[in-house]
């Protein structure tokens, strides 16, 4: 290579393009992140809650949304798309087709004034189409960047060249029907593909009558479930009416190779499961019914809540794939029939129909991967290996997400940063070449006199329509401290911020008060508009006088005002007692550690050493590889020492990497940064310092002690006891697998994820090698999800029998024969056996009770390590500088702890590639006299900023040990949880205290007649 | 106090009533009374304290001040009230005031159930064939008066008088120092107060518990009303074995937080003081008459990572000798 170029190209802003873009941008790259849409968000801002913790999905997302938007390193480029990809690995020309979007970006500021004047109604794609939008628009609420876009295709005025209301009522002259496509070209050394899926066109299916208007698709259905859907929150019938009897039907556009979409879609069990469970909790009389051909639970979490809908919310799964929807002639009633076990046909009514669409390959993510020149598989996803799931067939490309193969939330958000890290790998020696530091003036001394300035904003008629602006400024003049107030049409247009820095100049104002919008978008924008005049921006308040006020009194003018006069007032009285706050630079250290040496430890440790970084690697066990000594084979027929040989050897040749075998982590103090740990082996007993830690422990396989007779008898043997029989050929005529041997039951009520995909490679591999032996596979539900459907498909047609049995009839053993009810036949088997092999599920190993209290993180239920975020940050922990990869988080395949290793990696490349860490300047701090060492604070802080630390405390005749509450500045986020469970009040939060909060209730007193 | 602060009564008295200045050492005052037990003058220092205090803005509350915004905000409301939602014998001349202790079940995430203090109290006090009315009173208002929010103690003290004399009981009991104290000499009413341990001393509770106990003198059950025997002889009525701590009855020492105030790192040191001398008679369980000693005390012995380890248990004396009754 010969030049290289620190910018990456990120195509796609869903969840995956945002995380790629968020990680490489904080790693000192410039990001140019490409989103065909109006704004970023993806298919994820369309989702009303997540599986399976049903978190609202917009709540998670939007902060992930207005971070991109501020990030100084983050071009965003929406309505656009790439049009070509030239060059080579480190130095590629993108070229992007910028649409016209006939509004000024510069201009708009969102109010929404020309929405109501617009008379051109579209089917809202938001919605899925049910209701409408006008011709200029914004995708959704919370949609960024917040600029509206006229849809050229609808729009009269492009169209027929009249109307033109928009530019009429534009108050900022933002409408530019002038606008024309345009192009640009990026250089950028590094391209990140994540164009996401399309759902699968249900209409070509006709025979589920997608035409009526009573059978929606799931993602319809999800935006009727969504408050800020087209019936807020309510399931609603075509007549408005609201149904009592709901079916889903799993599996249509998946697992049906004859319409050439024969891979699983990895999402949709959990999807249907959790749409029927909110819409069950919105009308808690419902009767909801899936209709599946296997519940595939199989993510952490997932069987937990499967068996929660089943068995407590009463959801009914029935094992049957309906072949299409009847609709009644004459009545239109809706109604399915469907196979019951061993038990004939049965026809039912049901008021509304979900179709549980799959996840497809988009048409222009197939252009994309034209342009890009990257490989496709038979399916039409982009082509990766199971050792490097996040590279493409050119090199310099990489891909993440679901245009990869079907996957849901938090593995796209893994592979979205392990791709970042590929990225970041290639382009190390760049960092930091292409982004600049903003230059600030120098902060201004604030003096004691408080002199506050108060601008109220109308935000077009959002506020002034209501509220009687003019009034709100006469008063808040008559404020102690306010010097200055006045009015402004839009206060964050960028001449209004303009406008408030000269305010500030010219009427010395040392506090500002904005009587606005909500602080969560625009806080940063004003203290921004601070710094730039030289005031520290903790000297800011925001007052919300639109959300909280004239968006909520529309028909309550007068109270309206008299409202946003206390707002105002209570925001003068918090303003006026804040004091200056700064931010601290923190040298660390930034090496980084990496506990377990299996092919996750091993990725994370050469993708965080291939950037610049010294990593320690330690391993509990003499050799290096993991799980993959004990299995032999991966699903596309490698040895797995293909695999783990190379990698071995680059760990253990690489500059940057020093390993430990036999060795373990006894000891650890500190926090991010700063950590100290104690390493004892046989021949080691050495102190380390580093920066941040990465848990990659790994799990084991169960050893089934009591199931199915093992241990009884010779010949029943584990899966990974198999793989190596198989190299020397195995002698049995009759072999027969069961699944879920000692797992999803009550100890371990998990399903393990792998076992179905392990058994299906082996099942083949026996069949492969001797035809005419017999396979059999006992199994309860097969979960091979995603692409490795296709194994169980080849499994079938290579002649392997699969019986299913249940929890409550398990296969019975004895030394020669398996006796099992097939519940399709409903008669009883009894199979000779020569061989028996358990798919036993990973458990984890004995020393994660050991770390988790030394690393302050969290094991779940099942003592796997528990992430920060189930959805959105799958490899970190809540403890900051800690990070979390592969089967130590959940049992999961090979591709999948790659892909976590590296987003760890990324993660924690996130903090060593910085110079220093930063402070917030509204930390909490301890009053060290006033603390009595109680450790409240400990448990109710969610970060684990505060430590109790040993000290001696001398009194004039008493000297006692006690211990004292530290809190460390670089982990505290402000959030102020400790300050009121401290008894003494010893804690103060900088930015909320005690005579701030005072301030604000009795001026909100005052108001009180 | 002096023992882990610089404080000096002299000084604040001179500076108080001679130099008019004031100082900011009246609050660190636990108003315990140890000093007025040993004074050769007779100097009632609390009395100094509690006068000086009044109309000042304390603001030296712990617990955000909740309990004081509970009672100001009590003495303000006319149906609101600090006890239980029982009203008991309404006929009865006597009157059980279980004080505040729902209030601390409410506010203290400690390992100690307050209500059952009243519940011992009323299962001993139908021991004795009393069957008492419970008194629906509002806050006595002890921390108030020492805070120097003599306003609130007012206007609660003529509420609750109105309640008391309306009410027709003859006597009142109160199981709580706090509220012993403070009924008895900062209110002035016409009907008997009297602790539960007073009634209980001669009482043949129908136990022989054997259990080794040390007895903590709350200083307003002791200093304060006299009250050293009482509490010490219905534990060995029990049957229980009583040894005394070094600092016992009228030299003993404070727990080390006073009406809601002091609690730091100094005030501490009272409490580990009392907590070790404790430990030092090897007694299974600490009994003590007051919820705040109670409170005060357990929060030390329980925190998260304690660098000292106190082995015995920490009970009121009502739910210790409820508890004997229980297990025989």
């Amino acid at each position: 290579m010969s030049k290289l170029v620190g910018a990456v190209a990120v195509a796609g802003g869903g969840v995956a393009g945002i995380q790629s873009a968020i990680d490489l941008a904080s790693s000192g790259l410039k990001v140019y992140l490409i989103e065909k849409g109006t704004s970023i968000g993806g298919k994820m801002a369309q989702l009303d809650k997540t599986f399976p913790t049903l978190d609202c999905s917009m709540c998670t997302l939007s902060p992930k949304l207005a971070e991109v938007a501020r990030h100084p390193n983050i071009e965003l480029l929406t309505y656009s798309e790439i049009v070509g990809i030239e060059g080579e690995a480190g130095d590629f020309t993108v070229k992007v087709k910028k649409k016209a979007r006939y509004v000024d970006p510069e201009k708009c500021t969102a109010c929404e004034l020309c929405i109501s004047k617009c008379p051109v109604k579209v089917p809202d794609e938001y919605n899925e189409g049910q209701g409408v939008r006008k011709a200029i628009y914004l995708a959704f609420p919370q949609a960024v960047p917040r600029v509206f876009t006229i849809d050229a295709e609808h729009c009269i005025y492009l169209t027929k060249g009249k109307c033109g209301n928009c530019a009429k009522v534009c108050e900022n002259d933002a409408i530019n029907y002038e606008d024309r496509d345009e192009e640009v070209e990026l250089n950028v050394g590094s391209v990140i593909l994540s164009p996401g899926f399309t759902p699968f066109d249900a209409s070509q299916l006709e025979q589920f009558r997608l035409d009526h208007p009573n059978v929606i698709t799931s993602l319809q259905f999800e935006r009727q479930l969504s408050s800020s859907g087209p019936f807020e929150g309510h399931v609603t019938l075509a007549d408005g009416s609201h149904p009592k009897r709901i079916a889903w039907i799993q599996c249509v556009g998946s697992r049906s190779p004859e319409i050439g979409r024969a891979n699983c879609s990895s999402v949709c069990c959990m999807y249907a499961t959790k749409e029927a469970m909110v819409a069950m909790e919105h009308d808690p009389g419902l009767e909801t019914t899936i209709f599946n051909i296997d519940v595939r639970a199989f993510g952490k979490g997932f069987e937990e809540f499967y068996q929660k809908a089943k068995n407590e919310k009463g959801i009914r799964f029935i094992r049957s794939r309906p072949s299409g929807v009847e609709v009644d002639p004459l009545t239109n009633q809706l109604s399915l029939k469907y196979e019951v076990e061993a038990n004939g046909i049965n026809q039912e009514e049901f008021d509304m129909v979900v179709l549980s669409i799959g996840l497809s390959p988009s048409e222009s993510s197939q252009q994309l991967a034209e342009i890009s020149n990257v490989e496709l598989d038979d399916l039409g996803f982009i082509k990766t290996e199971i050792d490097s799931p996040m590279e493409t067939s050119r090199p310099g490309i990489f891909v993440c997400g679901a245009v990869q193969a079907p996957k849901d939330i938090p593995d796209t958000v893994a592979d979205a940063s392990g791709a970042a890290s590929k990225a970041s790998s290639l382009l190390a020696s760049e960092r930091g070449t292409l982004i600049t530091d903003k230059e600030n003036p120098p902060e201004k001394a604030i003096g004691d006199e408080v002199r506050t300035g108060v601008v109220v904003c109308r935000c077009g008629i959002n506020i002034g329509s209501i509220v009687d602006v003019p009034a709100v400024v006469e008063y808040a003049k008559t404020l102690p401290g306010v010097v200055f107030a006045k009015e402004e049409v839009y206060a964050c247009s960028s001449d209004s911020l303009a406008g408030i820095s000269d305010l500030i100049k010219e009427h010395d104002l040392n506090r500002v008060v904005v009587a606005s919008c909500t602080p969560r978008t625009h806080e940063p924008l004003f203290q921004d508009t601070l710094i730039e005049a030289g005031l520290n921006p903790y000297l800011f308040e925001l007052a919300n006088i639109r959300e909280h006020c004239s968006w909520v009194h529309q028909n309550e003018k007068e109270k309206a005002t008299r409202k946003a006069r206390d707002i105002v007032r209570m925001s003068t009285a918090r303003v006026n007692l804040t004091q200056p706050l700064y931010t601290e630079k923190i040298q660390f250290d930034n090496d980084a550690l990496v506990l377990g040496g299996g092919i996750a430890g091993m990725t994370a440790a050469l993708d965080i050493a291939d950037k610049g970084f010294h990593v320690t690697l330690v391993e509990k066990e003499p050799e290096l590889g993991g799980l993959l000594r004990t299995y032999t084979r991966l699903q596309d027929g490698r040895r797995t020492s293909e695999v783990i040989e190379p990698l071995i050897q680059r760990v253990e040749s690489h500059d940057n990497i020093t390993v430990f075998k036999d060795t373990e982590l006894i000891e650890l103090e500190g926090s991010m940064g700063n950590f100290n740990g104690h390493l004892k082996g046989d021949n080691v007993d050495e102190e380390i310092g580093f920066g941040v830690a990465v848990i990659a422990t790994g799990a084991n396989e169960l050893i089934p002690d009591g199931y199915f007779s093992y241990g009884e008898y010779p010949n029943i043997v584990t899966q990974s006891q198999l793989e190596p029989m198989m190299d020397t050929g195995v002698d049995a005529k009759t072999v027969v697998f069961i699944q879920c041997a000692g797992g999803r039951n009550d100890e371990r009520p998990y399903c393990s994820r792998a076992c179905c995909t392990v058994a299906m490679k082996n099942a083949i591999l026996l069949k492969e090698s001797d035809p005419d032996r017999n396979v059999y596979v006992l199994y309860r539900d097969v979960r091979t999800f995603g692409k490795w459907e296709e194994l169980y498909t080849r499994a079938r047609e290579l002649g392997v029998v699969f019986m299913r049995y249940t929890d409550t009839l398990e296969p019975e053993v004895t030394d020669r024969t398996v006796s099992v009810i097939d519940h399709l036949l409903g008669v009883n088997f009894e199979i000779n056996y020569d061989l028996l092999v358990l798919s036993a599920p990973m458990v984890t190993p004995d020393t994660n009770e050991i770390l988790a209290p030394l690393f302050k993180v969290p094991l779940d239920a099942n003592r796997f390590f528990l992430e920060a975020h189930i959805k959105l940050k799958p490899v970190e922990f809540a403890t900051d500088g800690v990070f979390l990869c592969g089967t130590a988080q959940a049992p999961k395949l090979v591709d999948e702890a790659v892909s976590q290793a590296s987003a760890a990696a990324s993660r924690a490349c996130t903090i060593l590639t910085r110079d220093y860490l930063e402070t917030i300047g509204n930390v909490s701090v301890v009053d060290p006299e006033l603390c009595i060492g109680c450790g409240r604070c400990t448990l109710v802080c969610p970060f684990n900023a505060p430590e109790l630390k040993e000290i001696v405390v001398e009194t004039e005749e008493i000297i006692y040990t006690t211990k004292k509450s530290e809190i460390n500045p670089t982990i505290c986020k402000g959030c102020g949880s400790c300050a009121p469970e401290c008894p003494t009040s010893a804690i103060t939060p900088r930015h909320f205290t005690g005579p701030q909060i005072m301030a604000v209730i009795k001026a909100y007193g005052e108001g009180i007649q | 106090m002096r023992r882990v602060v610089k404080t000096s009564p002299r000084n604040n008295i001179y500076q108080e009533n001679v130099y008019r200045t004031g100082t900011n050492d009246i609050w660190n005052c636990l108003t315990c009374n140890l000093c007025y037990d040993g004074c050769p003058q007779g100097v009632n220092y609390s009395e100094f304290i509690k006068e000086v205090r009044d109309k000042m803005d304390s603001s030296h509350e712990v617990h955000k001040g909740v309990f004081t915004t509970l009672s100001e905000l009590m003495s303000e409301l006319n149906e609101s009230r600090t006890s239980l939602n029982e009203t008991g014998n309404a006929d009865s001349k006597i009157g059980y005031y279980p004080g505040c202790l729902d209030f601390h079940d409410m506010f203290f995430n400690l390992d100690v159930d307050f209500k059952s203090i009243a519940d011992s109290s009323l299962k001993l006090l139908e021991h004795l064939d009393m069957n008492p009315r419970i008194m629906q009173m509002k806050c006595c208002g002890h921390d108030q008066l020492w805070q120097g929010d003599k306003e609130t103690f007012d206007k609660l003290k003529e509420q609750n008088t109105n309640l008391i004399k309306d009410s027709g009981i003859e006597t009142l009991v109160t199981s709580c120092a706090e509220c012993y104290r403070t009924l008895s000499q900062d209110y002035d009413l016409p009907v008997e107060v009297v602790h539960i341990s007073q009634l209980l001393k001669d009482a043949d509770l129908g136990v022989d518990s054997g259990v080794k106990v040390t007895y903590h003198d709350a200083c307003r059950l002791g200093r304060h009303m006299g009250e050293y025997d009482a509490p010490r002889n219905v534990l060995t009525g029990a049957g229980a074995e009583v040894t005394e701590m070094q600092h016992n009855k009228s030299e003993s020492w404070c727990c080390g937080v006073s009406s809601m105030m002091n609690c730091d790192d100094k005030s501490k040191a009272l409490r580990k003081a009392r907590l070790d001398e404790a430990k030092a008679t090897s007694a299974e369980v600490l009994i003590t008459t007051c919820p705040k000693c109670l409170a005060h005390l357990t929060c030390m012995k329980d925190e998260q990572e304690s660098t000292e380890q106190y082995d015995y248990d920490i009970k009121d004396l009502t739910v210790f000798l409820a508890e004997q009754m229980g297990e025989k």
